[in-house]
């Protein structure tokens, strides 16, 4: 048998001599001296040593190759595996345990082998056999179990840290880093102080994300919009972000540093923002400016866009601070012109602070002075004593 | 000699008679049918035009009065122009009618003064125009509720009063002159014919006469702004010694409240001013107090120099 093979090999291309050493069963042939085809049957695999981590089921791929002769029937066996581990045949997704091949073609096979629970790290030697009709197919295996590489997954923020009003959103760049061997799907989680909300978005794209896929060794990267509580005061908050799979998660955190900033509130007096005065007369209006943000307001300013000719003075005409949630309440003085005619006037409020400011368009009925409903009196009163004086010089006739 | 007593001693008397006369008289009665049928006819347009146009308005009830169709003017300028006449027709003859039936001896032999027997005379033929004017007010009112379906608002009701009162005021200005006219002048028809032309020059000439007159006394000057100042308030005032133009200034400042003024109004003014807003009616009533309190002085003016010239006349039997 061994010096069939020599000459097999003697005559043969280079590949078909590997072939030949893989596979070295085959039945002697008698093969004319011209002819340079090969003639046989092998049971062939890509990867005769190979290693896989433990704990997985391990799938190798056979085939079985026909050269030149006739249909053969080959039964399948495994020999040499220790006790425990179990094997299986497959043939397009089904079990077998024998398959035919045709002349001139191939058949591909599967083997699953599972190794048992407390398997060793270390290498198996086993033989695949096939026997067919006065011929055995030997194909040695040798395969390496090694300690599973466990599953692991980092998460990285590029800034960690972002500054910003109670109003800005804040967006955190995060690559979430696949390190295991395989793909996973990680679940992303937020841990924030109460009223701020946390959204994972794509990188470039609006879509909400609640889970991210991310191929073994690969890595992707999101966008984690944090939106704090509006009435958040000023300083620092944490948010825990954590990425979960059920083989290994990872967390990091992202840190709000939030500024407080100051809000204006400008009322009128008992919240209306309308009055009454006399043209040409003072008259006292009682404005409430309150603080309705989170940091104090700084050197608030009162003023007045009044009608041209009249006098609007507030008391004080200007506030050093106004803590948050504080109310001062400012007198504005108002003297409508003695030239405005009757009716509504419109003078508007401002209050300007560092950075923060209100105003209010305060309506203004100007009442017009009675002195000409008295002289109106008068002519009438002058019209009666020249009558009066007519009936006594001329009367009783 | 010295008399004694009132002077007005049968005042009362005199007065309730005259305006029981006038009540009956043929003469009041087609002036009444006339001022009846075209304030029915102004009011009626109103109303179509009201309900084809006005969606939503604060004072619809004014709008009644104020509402004009074509080819029909509107109430306020149908009052303004026959109100005149009617308190004409009333007094144009209530003297000179005495001498030429030649009864004005028979009642001045009664023991009633002159004075009684004139202010008498004027105070009737106010007492009947104040009815007519009363009635004719709530007829429109009345037939405003029916058609609009809506009842006026305490503010459209003091507004309406005040109008009411300004209409008085003005047929008594009207009386008055008619009353002087027939004292002076001996003849009816002279008398009739003064007062008609009167109202004439006043109503329809004097808004022509007024830039006239004013141009005239105050010439615009291109070069100085304030010669157009002094001429408008110069045109105004001339204007506004026509009751005609009181009236109509009366008219808008009760009937449109947002009237805000009625004279010339600098552009530094309206600066902030709120446009459109309604005046309170305690503050249209000061707008229009001026012009009232004018009529009702003219009005004991007129009667005064009436009172004069009647007694200083010479009556013989």
């Amino acid at each position: 048998m061994r010096s069939a093979c020599g000459i097999v090999a003697a005559c043969s291309l280079l590949g078909a001599l590997a072939l030949a050493d893989v596979a070295c069963a085959q039945e002697p042939t008698p093969i004319p001296p011209h002819e340079t085809r090969i003639v046989g049957l092998w049971l062939t695999t890509d990867y005769p040593v190979l290693s896989e981590p433990m704990g997985k089921d391990v799938k190798l791929s056979l085939a079985l190759e026909n050269k030149q002769l006739p249909p053969v029937r080959v039964a399948l066996s495994v020999k040499g595996l220790p006790d425990g581990w179990e094997w299986k045949f497959t043939g397009d997704n089904r079990p077998v345990g024998a398959a035919i091949v045709d002349s001139d073609s191939s058949v591909k096979l599967g083997l699953d082998l599972t190794p048992p629970k407390g398997a060793e790290a270390k290498t198996y030697g086993f033989m695949i056999i096939g026997k067919s009709e006065g011929r055995v197919l030997e194909l040695p295996v040798s395969l390496s179990l090694t300690a599973a590489e466990p599953a692991s997954v980092t998460i990285e923020p590029k800034l960690p840290a972002l500054r910003g009003t109670p109003k800005s959103t804040f967006d955190y760049q995060v690559t979430v880093r696949n390190e295991g061997a395989e793909e996973q799907l990680f679940n992303l989680l937020a841990q924030s102080p109460p009223g701020f909300q946390v959204v994972f978005k794509e990188q470039y794209g609006s879509q909400e994300l609640t889970s991210l896929p991310v191929k073994a060794g690969e890595s992707k990267d999101l966008k984690v919009s944090v939106t704090p509580a509006n009435d958040a005061a000023a300083g620092q908050y944490p948010v825990m972000m954590q990425v979960v799979s059920p083989e290994s998660s990872a967390q990091t955190q992202l840190v709000l540093d939030i500024t407080g900033q100051a809000k204006l509130a400008l009322a009128g007096p008992d919240g209306r923002l309308s009055g009454e005065a006399t043209a040409g007369k003072e008259k006292t209006f009682t404005f409430a400016i309150g603080n309705t943000g989170t940091a104090p307001a700084q050197g608030v300013k009162m003023s007045a866009n009044a009608p041209s000719g009249w006098k609007v003075d507030f008391a004080p005409a200007m506030i050093d601070v106004i803590q948050p949630d504080q109310k001062v309440d400012v007198a504005a003085t108002m003297t409508p012109s003695d030239k405005a005619i009757a009716g509504d006037y419109v003078v508007t409020v401002r209050a300007n602070g560092d950075g923060a400011s209100d105003n209010a368009a305060f309506r203004i009925t100007v009442l017009t002075s009675t002195l000409w409903g008295v002289a109106g009196l008068g002519v009438i009163g002058a019209a009666v004593i020249v009558l009066a004086v007519a009936v006594t010089r001329y009367g009783r006739r | 000699m010295r008399r004694e007593g009132s002077p007005f001693t049968g005042l009362s008397t005199v007065a309730l008679k005259e305006a029981a006369d006038h009540m009956t008289s043929a003469r009041m009665h087609l002036a009444m049918l006339l001022v009846l049928l075209t304030a029915i006819g102004a009011i009626y347009g109103a109303i179509g035009q009201i309900k084809n146009t006005v969606g939503q308005d604060p004072f619809l009830f004014l709008r009644l009065f104020t509402t004009a169709r074509d080819p029909l003017p509107s109430f306020v300028s149908f009052l303004g122009f026959l109100l005149p006449l009617l308190a004409i027709a009333l007094a144009f003859d209530a003297i000179n009618g005495e001498y030429s039936r030649r009864t004005m001896s028979r009642i001045l032999a009664q023991p009633i003064y002159r004075d009684g027997l004139l202010a008498g005379k004027f105070l009737g033929g106010l007492i009947v125009l104040t009815i007519c004017l009363v009635t004719l007010w709530l007829l429109v009112t009345g037939l405003g509720i029916l058609t609009l379906g809506l009842p006026p608002s305490g503010e459209e009701v003091l507004r309406g009063i005040g109008f009411l009162l300004c209409c008085i005021a003005y047929s008594g200005v009207w009386l008055a002159v008619a009353l002087l006219f027939s004292t002076v002048f001996r003849s009816p028809a002279t008398s009739a014919l003064a007062a008609l032309s009167l109202w004439l020059l006043f109503t329809v000439f004097w808004s022509m006469l007024a830039p006239l007159i004013a141009s005239a006394a105050a010439p615009v000057d291109q070069f100085d702004p304030m010669s157009v100042v002094t001429n408008a308030e110069l045109q105004q005032g001339i204007a506004r010694a026509s009751p005609f133009t009181l009236f109509g200034e009366m008219t808008l400042g009760l009937l449109h409240p947002a009237t805000r003024a009625l004279g010339l109004i600098f552009f530094g003014q309206l600066q902030g001013a709120v446009m459109g807003a309604p005046l309170p009616f305690s503050q249209s009533a000061l707008l229009v107090w001026p012009q009232f309190a004018g009529l009702i002085a003219a009005m004991i003016v007129v009667f005064t120099i009436a009172y004069v010239v009647f007694q200083r006349q010479e009556i013989r039997a």
